[in-house]
């Protein structure tokens, strides 16, 4: 398990000398938003329903950006080579790979909730607690499918348009699930009333994550 | 060859079950009472929807066994179930378009069973954009493996996770689940009839392209081998 | 006579169509070196890489330390060490930052205590604290075969060590093998051309059109190795 708390710390001091993924998934968070906005004529109305969905579009958007950049860095002088002989586990490598994807989407998700709030005339309030739960299932389902499928799309032509042509009609159950929970939790539900949604997010996640700790190794070895 | 008996059989059984599966849809069985004769897609649409999702099946067990095994042959076996699936797919979300339109005035309706196929449609798309845009990486048998095996082992979290949207937020057109109510003991054998024509049609099509792709797979092995021989020939005595 | 540390039979590799490696045959002895030299595109990367686990073979086998190379346990990988034309590297990170991740990765004691003490070796202590996207050249590589060695592998294998260094940065190189060769590894390095290192003694081969022979002007292996080479079939 060393070389899971290896990995993770390498890649997350990478971003904080550079802050360049970061900023970019901030800011495409925001710029999707406000496109929103406008799209949707959200100035006036107050919609959670809007809401929701627009920061379910910001984030998925955002997860993929994340997942893909997680994996960037092992493309710089063949690095991913130096990983794979090493004692490494596949395995592990994805389990390193999808915390780093993780705590990207997190932070792009705190300013793309901030932004909504602010962008849907909503409120600081307990309802907002509540999303916390339901963009975390979020986040760990999407940063484990993007981090799978990224390890194909990266090394295939035309990769970066690939990978959300792939991930999005995977990823639908959750994103369903995660705008309606969303969506309820704004307008003041409790969670306990959401728990069917709930629970697709969290079958979601397990198989995802799951079958992206048994399948990394055959999607990131030489041949 | 065994093989090539097998295809053709298979060939003509499809003819004549798609013969007699025309001829009890549109002569034999009496159309349903409420939706008219836009009902008898139903016919139509049911085996697709099943020759659909089988072959995506099809495709994930493929890539179990090329993962597992490494033989060329279940990747041929993966690529041809999903070219043929998708065919399938398409044909029925068309039928679901054109049995739309009639019932509810709409090309398009978000019942839960369209929305579903139309899902299971992109992820076909998507498995055979990888295959095209990865044509040139040695490893695309194990990414399009890997990919057939994730997105069917998602299918099932679709249709949950739709169906319930549909209850919760019903569509204003909802539909008939067509499934039940087959009073007429005559429905229930054309449906059967229609249902092994189509599967018949689609076992067809598969060994046809399977056949393509393995010749293929063969020639490129033929060649890599005539490539050693020539060089060995032309090796300095 | 101990078992070899690396045996390959009728090795085979293909890229599309064009065969790489037709039908090569070596065996390597605990503690004994061997120069494979060859033109580019001879192969002799592709067969450092089959060696290593990277890539696996078209045909034939391929073993290391008794192991089939397809399928390296993490206790094997851990003796294996590679050193290449690209350098693993991380560009944004520190010389130290770097040696003292993949000391991490290999379960080294101490990971800082170690790249220090190669950074030493390898002459780069005063810019232990500079990233690698500032090094020349010269120093990319003496940093890479730095993170080869760094777990003391059993079995070394240096795609053209010497490439683009100067007299200075071969010198310490040819020490950095030569130390390895002293406390028992195998050596296996790539080259254009023999090279000559002081103090140690290598079997040379040649590769060329995918197979496989002694070179022409072959030295004596000390310590007895055994090695078998194939004159093309």
């Amino acid at each position: 398990m060393s070389g899971f708390a290896a990995v993770l710390r390498k890649d997350l001091r990478l971003e904080l000398r550079s802050g360049e993924s970061t900023l970019a998934l901030l800011a495409l968070s925001m710029l999707v938003l406000v496109v929103l906005v406008f799209a949707l004529d959200a100035a006036r109305v107050r919609s959670v329903d809007a809401a929701a969905g627009a920061l379910w579009v910001a984030m998925v958007f955002a997860g993929m950006l994340g997942a893909n950049r997680a994996l960037l860095a092992e493309r710089d002088n063949g690095a991913i080579r130096g990983l794979l002989l090493s004692p490494l586990d596949p395995a592990t490598l994805f389990a390193a790979k999808l915390t780093a994807a993780l705590i990207f989407m997190a932070v792009a998700e705190v300013g793309a909730v901030i932004l909504m709030v602010l962008f849907f005339n909503l409120d600081f309030d307990a309802s907002i607690a509540r999303l916390a739960p339901i963009l975390a299932l979020g986040a760990i389902g999407f940063s484990a499918l993007a981090t799978l499928l990224s390890a194909i799309t990266g090394r295939t032509r035309g990769g970066d348009m690939l990978l959300p042509i792939l991930a999005v009609p995977i990823f639908v159950p959750a994103l369903i699930a995660g705008v309606k929970a969303s969506a309820a939790a704004l307008a003041g539900a409790p969670l306990a009333s959401m728990g069917d949604w709930l629970k697709i997010m969290i079958a979601f996640d397990m198989l995802f994550v799951t079958a992206g700790y048994l399948l990394f190794e055959h999607v990131v070895g030489e041949d | 060859m065994n093989n090539s008996a097998i295809r053709n059989g298979l060939g003509y059984a499809t003819l004549a079950l798609m013969l007699a599966a025309l001829f009890m849809v549109f002569d034999y069985v009496p159309p349903e009472a409420e939706q008219g004769i836009a009902q008898l897609i139903f016919y139509f649409h049911v085996p697709l929807a099943w020759v659909a999702f089988a072959s995506f099946g099809l495709v994930a067990i493929a890539g179990v066994f090329y993962l597992w095994l490494g033989d060329q042959l279940w990747d041929d076996l993966g690529y041809a179930a999903a070219e043929t699936g998708m065919v399938f797919c398409t044909l029925m979300i068309v039928a679901g378009s054109i049995w739309a339109k009639p019932i509810w005035g709409t090309w398009w309706t978000w019942d839960s069973r369209l929305t579903t196929t139309f899902i299971l449609w992109l992820m076909y798309g998507g498995y055979l954009m990888l295959r095209a845009s990865a044509d040139d990486t040695p490893q695309v048998a194990r990414f399009a493996a890997v990919l057939g095996i994730v997105a069917v082992l998602d299918v099932p979290i679709v249709i949950a996770s739709v169906r319930l949207w549909r209850t919760i937020h019903p569509a204003v057109l909802v539909t008939k689940q067509g499934g039940h109510g087959l009073e007429d003991p005559r429905m229930v054998a054309t449906l059967l009839v229609c249902l092994a024509a189509f599967t018949a049609l689609w076992a067809w099509l598969l060994m046809l392209r399977f056949r393509q792709l393995r010749t293929r797979s063969r020639m490129s092995a033929l060649a890599v081998r005539i490539a050693f021989a020539g060089a060995a020939l032309s090796d300095p005595k | 006579m101990s078992a070899p540390v690396v045996e390959t039979h009728g090795l085979a590799k293909t890229y599309g169509l064009a065969p790489v490696l037709r039908d090569v045959d070596l065996a390597l002895l605990p503690g004994a070196g061997a120069f494979v030299v060859g033109a580019n595109g001879s192969g002799k990367s592709t067969l450092l890489r089959i060696l290593a686990g990277l890539e696996a073979p078209s045909g034939g086998r391929a073993l290391v330390f008794g192991q089939d190379t397809r399928k390296l346990a993490a206790r094997y990988r851990r003796r294996i060490g590679l050193m290449a034309h690209q350098s693993f590297l991380y560009p944004n990170l520190t010389a130290r930052e770097n040696l003292e991740f993949f000391a991490d990765l290999y379960s080294i004691a101490d990971p800082r205590a170690s790249a220090d003490k190669w950074l030493g070796r390898i002459g780069l202590a005063e810019v232990a604290d500079t990233r690698v996207r500032t090094f020349s050249r010269g120093m990319e590589q003496r940093l890479s075969a730095a993170r080869a060695m760094i777990a003391e592998p059993a079995l070394l294998l240096l795609d053209e060590p010497f490439a683009s260094l100067d007299h200075d940065g071969a010198e310490i190189i040819a020490g950095l093998i030569r130390g390895a060769i002293e406390r028992g590894a195998s050596v296996i390095a790539t080259a254009h051309a023999v090279p000559e290192i002081g103090g140690v003694e290598f079997t040379a081969y040649e590769i060329s059109r995918g197979l496989l022979k002694e070179h022409a002007h072959k030295e004596e292996v000390r310590r007895g190795g055994r090695l078998r080479s194939l004159l093309g079939r």
